[in-house]
């Protein structure tokens, strides 16, 4: 139960932050397509491929944020 | 004189961009008196990439195309290289992908097979475009932002850089244009965190020190 409550919650920020999207961008995601601010949105709300890889952009992203990666130059190996 | 090939399909939006922007690399190997091996259009095909491979052996091949973890494509979606099938084709060559996924499985194949040094992604290579704009790649500075720091690793081995500082200009210049879209009030600011994406996933395989 909890953790159905956490994925929603996961899912409407990520739903949040894609309605700041301009309605002139749209996104490459490779072989997967193309897609405007729309079509995320209901991929999002779908929870099919694209909505998870969505979603899995904007986890990293938290997580950069948090670790304070930006300000550290990554290392190659 | 040393030789640059490169793979460009054009028949979708996504390689249509791809298309455009090694142009600017293409321009500049020729001022670095590079010969370069344009299989742009229908010549991204394997018998093509296959001939011209075994004939001129490139020092630096770059593909453009769409991919998975195990494979790169060229025109129409054909297979150009797969594990456990050509990726031996590469033996001996430096290799830029800009494609997705490829970093996963294809490049520590092509490596183990003999590639000098992979730089590629593990997850897909992501990026925005504006959709005034798509009639003129070039002039698409929302597009810009990600393929300006996908292409740097390119003219920063044209230049004789090493792999490992050719993958640091680039990581660098993901960081700078994230930075400048966090630091200000930027409209387009959303656009950081598939910077991050592609920026996190990009990688630098094989041997770090080897250059043109």
């Amino acid at each position: 139960m909890q953790n159905t409550k956490k994925q929603d919650q996961i899912k409407e920020l990520v739903v949040a932050r894609l309605q700041s999207i301009p309605s002139n961008a749209s996104i490459s995601i490779g072989m997967e397509g193309n897609f405007n601010r729309a079509q995320l949105i209901k991929h999002v709300e779908d929870e099919d491929e694209i909505g998870k890889k969505i979603t899995q952009v904007e986890l990293e992203y938290l997580k950069a944020l948090k670790e304070g990666v930006l300000y550290a130059q990554t290392p190659c190996y | 004189m040393p030789k640059l090939l490169v793979t460009r399909p054009q028949y979708d939006l996504t390689t249509r961009y791809l298309f455009y922007w090694s142009t600017l690399y293409m321009q500049f190997a020729k001022q670095k008196g590079f010969q370069v091996l344009d299989l742009d259009g229908k010549r991204a095909n394997r018998k093509e990439l296959t001939s011209i491979i075994k004939k001129i052996k490139p020092q630096l091949i770059c593909f453009n195309g769409h991919g998975n973890y195990d494979l790169i494509t060229g025109q129409d979606g054909e297979i150009l290289v797969k594990t456990k099938d050509n990726e031996s084709l590469l033996v001996g060559a430096i290799i830029n992908m800009l494609s997705c996924g490829s970093g996963k499985l294809l490049g520590p194949a092509c490596l183990q097979k003999g590639a000098l040094v992979f730089i590629g992604y593990q997850e897909s290579f992501i990026f925005y475009y504006n959709n005034e704009e798509t009639s003129n790649p070039l002039n698409d500075n929302r597009a810009k932002l990600f393929l300006e720091p996908a292409n740097v690793t390119i003219r920063s081995l044209l230049k004789g850089h090493t792999a490992k500082e050719a993958y640091e200009k680039s990581q660098n210049l993901y960081s700078q244009n994230i930075q400048k879209l966090l630091a200000s009030n930027s409209p387009e600011a959303y656009l950081a965190r598939y910077l991050i994406w592609d920026m996190r996933h990009q990688v630098c395989l094989g041997n770090q020190n080897v250059s043109l």
